[in-house]
């Protein structure tokens, strides 16, 4: 994002902001949220510039091998946090709304590693993520969707086995008329791009670095 | 030992806990523990460990993240709690041998110890999904391997020409697959082999609807029951763990760690790494185990190599044999499918570390493994083939030390390859791979012997 008109002193307190959720230092990014605010710099700036290359670097450090899945959870808390005391000076007119993604590991199966990493890593991308665990059959997973109004369902499959339950939830989105009012992405061990081709899911992700520029690329 | 009756209970009274504060409580305490025990990855780390104290304090850590958090029973969202008491019985009480099969395919499946000299048990294959038209054929080639001595079954995406979905299809999709593996190993001559079932589903009616003396599994045979990653369990694994160990059927159990996961980087890999068989050992009774410490982006094939992690899984082995009755296995997992040379060197590396670390071998396959794509009896023959010259050759911990690295450098700067389905690579009517896949068995046993190893 472009912050060219900021001064130098405003572009280093957002860049300390960025660093600060980078760090998962939640003090000193709560205090520096509270700085913008008083600095009067405009919190959606912040929210596009800082929080969205916080994102970005967090995922970088996950990648790396410098940060886990704990990392991931503490960061996307933070940005939540943070991101909450600066829209609450932004006019309710103009909050962007974030986009929506309901995500879970499908019925029958029992595995929640991969699917907490891509739930994680769409939470640090900016996303509003709700998260209904594992073994989701295909009926709550609609329900859930229709209720916060998402804009994608994301399923993940460990098991050969439980595959074809991704495949149900885009058939019963389907029967149901509804079909074009989600995005559905599909993932998970045994899951092919090709797969995700066939049973007519709108994305795919090998994995959960890849599922996040896939969402990326569908929603935004 | 504590009963399973008691853990039972316990899934139903114990503290109530959102999965999301487990999961970050785990972390808390293993990071703890990772500096209180001063469990550091040494800059000069190898790929296998020599360092006889660290291993001690790793194992205390390990004890002392069972005594803090104990395993969380995801169905009832609650902690079952295990007092150090507890889980110091469970290790003394477990048993380091197991008997498995029937008549002439009797086998004892046994606890390794550290640079043992012993031939090691052999569990070739499966733990893969296969089409249904190659099902019988898939298994009496792996029962045709003369070192087997058990087979674990396989999944697949359709029964009798439809999808599974549901537990009455999944029930009867079991009993198949238990079918197909009864009549494999008897078509390979091998009727007494054990063979373990792979869950279709972990519903208690998949898991315990396969019990059939005569079709399905008998008494003697085996399995596999795993705890999830972060030290969770399941009330349906649980309720079959309970039937089988009255039935009477050997059970066994994923219990590596990840690294990336909840329990951090290497360092609480290997406390989880060392932690997760003596729970599942609790819990639901396995006392064979795949155990060690793996990498997220090795699982998901993104990276071949990633440094350290030969140690940990070293080290986490080395305490299991040192002072538990674990039963270890290397669950050989190539990032590179099959049919290709990098796959044999994946599976090599493996192979040369298992006796080492004091780990029997288990169903090498392909990490993200497809339909017919995930492995072939050549690569179980392979780990044979280089464990065994490994033994035979008398290495020890810095000689295999040395020989991975040799090997390592060979892989440094390859992508894992995709590999091939098991008909293009692979002749079961003949049981041998096709000539493009005999090229690269030989050209990498060529490789190995110009690194040290005698093949």
């Amino acid at each position: 994002m472009e912050i060219s008109n900021l001064s130098q002193e405003h572009k280093g307190l957002l860049d300390a902001f960025r660093d600060a959720i980078v760090a998962i230092d939640e003090d000193k990014a709560r205090e520096i949220a509270e700085n913008i605010i008083s600095e009067t710099i405009d919190p959606s700036t912040a929210i596009k510039y800082s929080i969205a290359d916080a994102a970005i670097k967090v995922g970088e450090r996950f990648d790396s091998g410098e940060y886990f899945l704990p990392h991931l959870v503490m960061a996307g808390d933070l940005m939540e946090a943070v991101g909450a005391i600066l829209e609450k000076h932004i006019p309710a007119e103009k909050i962007e709304r974030k986009k929506v993604i309901v995500i879970g590991t499908v019925q029958g199966d029992m595995h929640s590693v991969g699917k907490n990493l891509v739930a994680t890593m769409f939470k640090a991308g900016g996303f509003e993520v709700h998260d209904m665990g594992v073994d989701v059959t295909s009926i709550a997973f609609i329900d859930k969707a229709k209720e916060v109004k998402a804009d994608m369902i994301a399923l993940s499959s460990l098991l050969t086995t439980t595959m074809p339950y991704q495949k149900e939830v885009i058939e019963d989105l389907a029967a149901m008329g509804i079909r074009d009012r989600f995005k559905v992405m599909i993932g998970g061990g045994p899951v092919t791009e090709v797969y995700a081709h066939d049973i007519g899911a709108d994305g795919y992700g090998r994995d959960a670095i890849e599922a996040l520029d896939e969402v990326k690329k569908l929603l935004i | 030992m504590i009963t399973l009756l008691d853990i039972a209970e316990r899934t139903q009274t114990g503290e109530k806990v959102e999965e999301k504060k487990w999961d970050m409580e785990f972390f808390r305490t293993i990071s703890e523990l990772i500096n209180k025990h001063g469990i550091e990855l040494p800059e000069e780390h190898g790929f296998i460990n020599m360092d006889d104290e660290l291993v001690e304090r790793a194992f205390e850590a390990a004890i002392e993240l069972l005594e803090k958090v104990g395993v969380y029973c995801i169905t009832t969202r609650r902690c079952v709690r295990l007092s150090r008491d507890e889980i110091l019985a469970g290790i003394r009480e477990a048993p380091t041998e197991i008997l498995m099969g029937e008549g002439s395919d009797k086998r004892v499946w046994k606890q390794r110890k550290v640079e043992e000299k012993g031939k090691l048990n052999i569990c070739p294959g499966h733990h893969s999904p296969f089409t249904e038209d190659l099902a019988g054929l898939i298994v009496s080639n792996f029962a045709q391997i003369p070192r087997t001595d058990f087979i674990e079954g396989f999944n697949f995406p359709k029964i009798e020409g439809r999808e599974i979905m549901g537990a009455p299809m999944e029930v009867y999709a079991s009993r198949r697959q238990l079918g197909w593996m009864r009549e494999g190993v008897s078509k390979a001559s091998r009727p007494g082999l054990a063979v373990v079932y792979y869950p279709i589903n972990t519903r208690a009616e998949d898991l315990i609807g396969v019990i059939d003396p005569d079709y399905g599994l008998r008494r003697t045979d085996g399995i596999l029951l795993t705890l999830l990653p972060d030290l969770k369990m399941e009330q349906d694994m649980l309720s079959a763990a309970i039937v089988y160990e009255e039935y009477g059927c050997f059970k066994l159990s994923g219990s590596f760690a990840i690294v990336g996961g909840f329990c951090g980087g290497i360092e609480g890999a290997i406390i989880e790494g060392i932690a997760k068989p003596i729970a599942c050992m609790i819990a639901y009774r396995d006392y064979i185990h795949y155990t060690g410490v793996e990498h997220i982006h090795m699982l998901n094939g993104r990276q071949m190599l990633v440094p350290g992690i030969n140690w940990a899984r070293s080290v986490v082995n080395q305490a299991l044999n040192r002072f538990t009755h674990t039963i270890c296995m290397r669950w050989v997992i190539p990032t590179s499918g099959p049919g290709t040379e990098l796959n044999l060197l994946e599976v090599a590396m493996q192979s040369i570390e298992a006796p080492i670390n004091g780990m029997n071998l288990y169903a090498p396959r392909h990490c993200r493994t497809t339909i017919n794509h995930g492995q072939t009896p050549l690569e179980a023959e392979w780990m044979i083939e280089v464990s065994d010259a490994v033994i035979d050759q008398g290495f020890d911990r810095p000689g295999a030390s040395e020989l991975l690295a040799k090997l390592a450098k060979r892989l440094e700067n390859e992508k894992p390859a995709s590999g091939y389905d098991i008909t293009e690579c692979y002749d079961l009517i003949h049981h041998k791979p096709m000539p493009d896949y005999e090229k690269a068995y030989l050209s990498v046993k060529s490789q190995l012997t110009e690194m040290g190893l005698k093949l």
